[in-house]
């Protein structure tokens, strides 16, 4: 089980660049047409985050690991963005993600593990892009 | 049906719907490649079957998409989507279709722009809600 002791913790940073080709293709997977996201002066959806987000940030594997989730049961409870401006074609930006927060409930289906993370996004300036905030559940083997 | 107006957006109004669907293996399959989710659950019939589901299952994050771009049509543009947040409550499958809708809760002004806060949602075909959340949309 997760310990309250990780909460705070950085759990990785990693680093994405956004390319045209990336963003259309992660379009055309939603079935989503709009023209803006096509092209050499395109922007990101807004669920594009995550589609970078996972592989920069697999670096924190390890400490992910200490926190000791069952693998086997874990889901993706809720996901949050909050948005500065909108992601451009040919940015890098940097990432710090954080243990947001750790906590259980017990049902009739026995004890549920939370753990939240919160990952923020700058861009070569050093501004804050997005906030991402996600929630996963493990059922405790 | 339009966008939101910032002039005559008001609180209980509907969002546009935007229907997504019949959702098939092969979009799946597609999606877990172009956002990078290694999670077999998704795309391999064993491999969700041992692990106790009926069979491969939708994630949560494209559900999430799909309300992406009910979120920009609504707001007129990609920049009109300020906040958004999504609770995965129950599971999305192959087959079902997906309606996304949403409900204004609030109307308020900060710097000059209208934000309005929304409910949102998806129900499939029975009208099951799937996922809830919520969605700020900034209005010009």
């Amino acid at each position: 089980m997760p310990s309250k002791d990780m909460i705070g913790r950085v759990l990785s940073t990693g680093s994405a660049t956004i390319t045209a080709e990336h963003v259309a293709a992660f379009a055309d997977a939603l079935g989503d047409r709009n023209p803006r996201y096509r092209g050499p002066g395109a922007v990101a959806p807004p669920t594009y985050p995550i589609a970078f987000m996972i592989e920069a940030m697999s670096g924190g594997m390890e400490t992910f690991l200490e926190l000791g989730l069952n693998f086997m049961t874990l889901v993706h409870g809720e996901q949050e963005f909050e948005y500065t401006r909108l992601l451009k074609v040919g940015e890098t930006l940097s990432l710090v993600g954080r243990i947001g927060d750790i906590y259980e409930k017990t049902g009739s289906s026995g004890t549920l593990d939370f753990v939240t993370m919160e990952t923020e996004a700058k861009d070569e300036a050093g501004e804050v892009v997005f906030y991402s905030r996600n929630v996963l559940i493990s059922r405790r083997a | 049906m339009a966008a939101l107006e910032a002039r005559n957006v008001k609180v209980g109004q509907e969002l546009p719907s935007l229907v997504k669907g019949p959702i098939t293996k092969d979009e799946l399959k597609a999606y877990g490649a172009a956002s990078g989710d290694p999670n077999p659950i998704h795309i391999d019939e064993e491999f969700a079957k041992n692990a106790g589901y009926p069979g491969v299952f939708a994630h949560g994050m494209l559900s999430m998409g799909y309300l992406g771009e009910f979120l920009v049509e609504a707001g007129g543009a990609p920049e009109a989507v300020r906040k958004f947040r999504a609770r995965f409550a129950k599971l999305t499958w192959p087959g079902d279709v997906l309606t996304c809708k949403g409900i204004v809760t609030a109307v308020r002004e900060e710097g000059g722009a209208r934000l309005v806060d929304c409910d949102i949602w998806t129900e499939n075909q029975a009208g099951e809600r799937k996922i809830t959340g919520s969605a700020t949309l900034t209005l010009r």
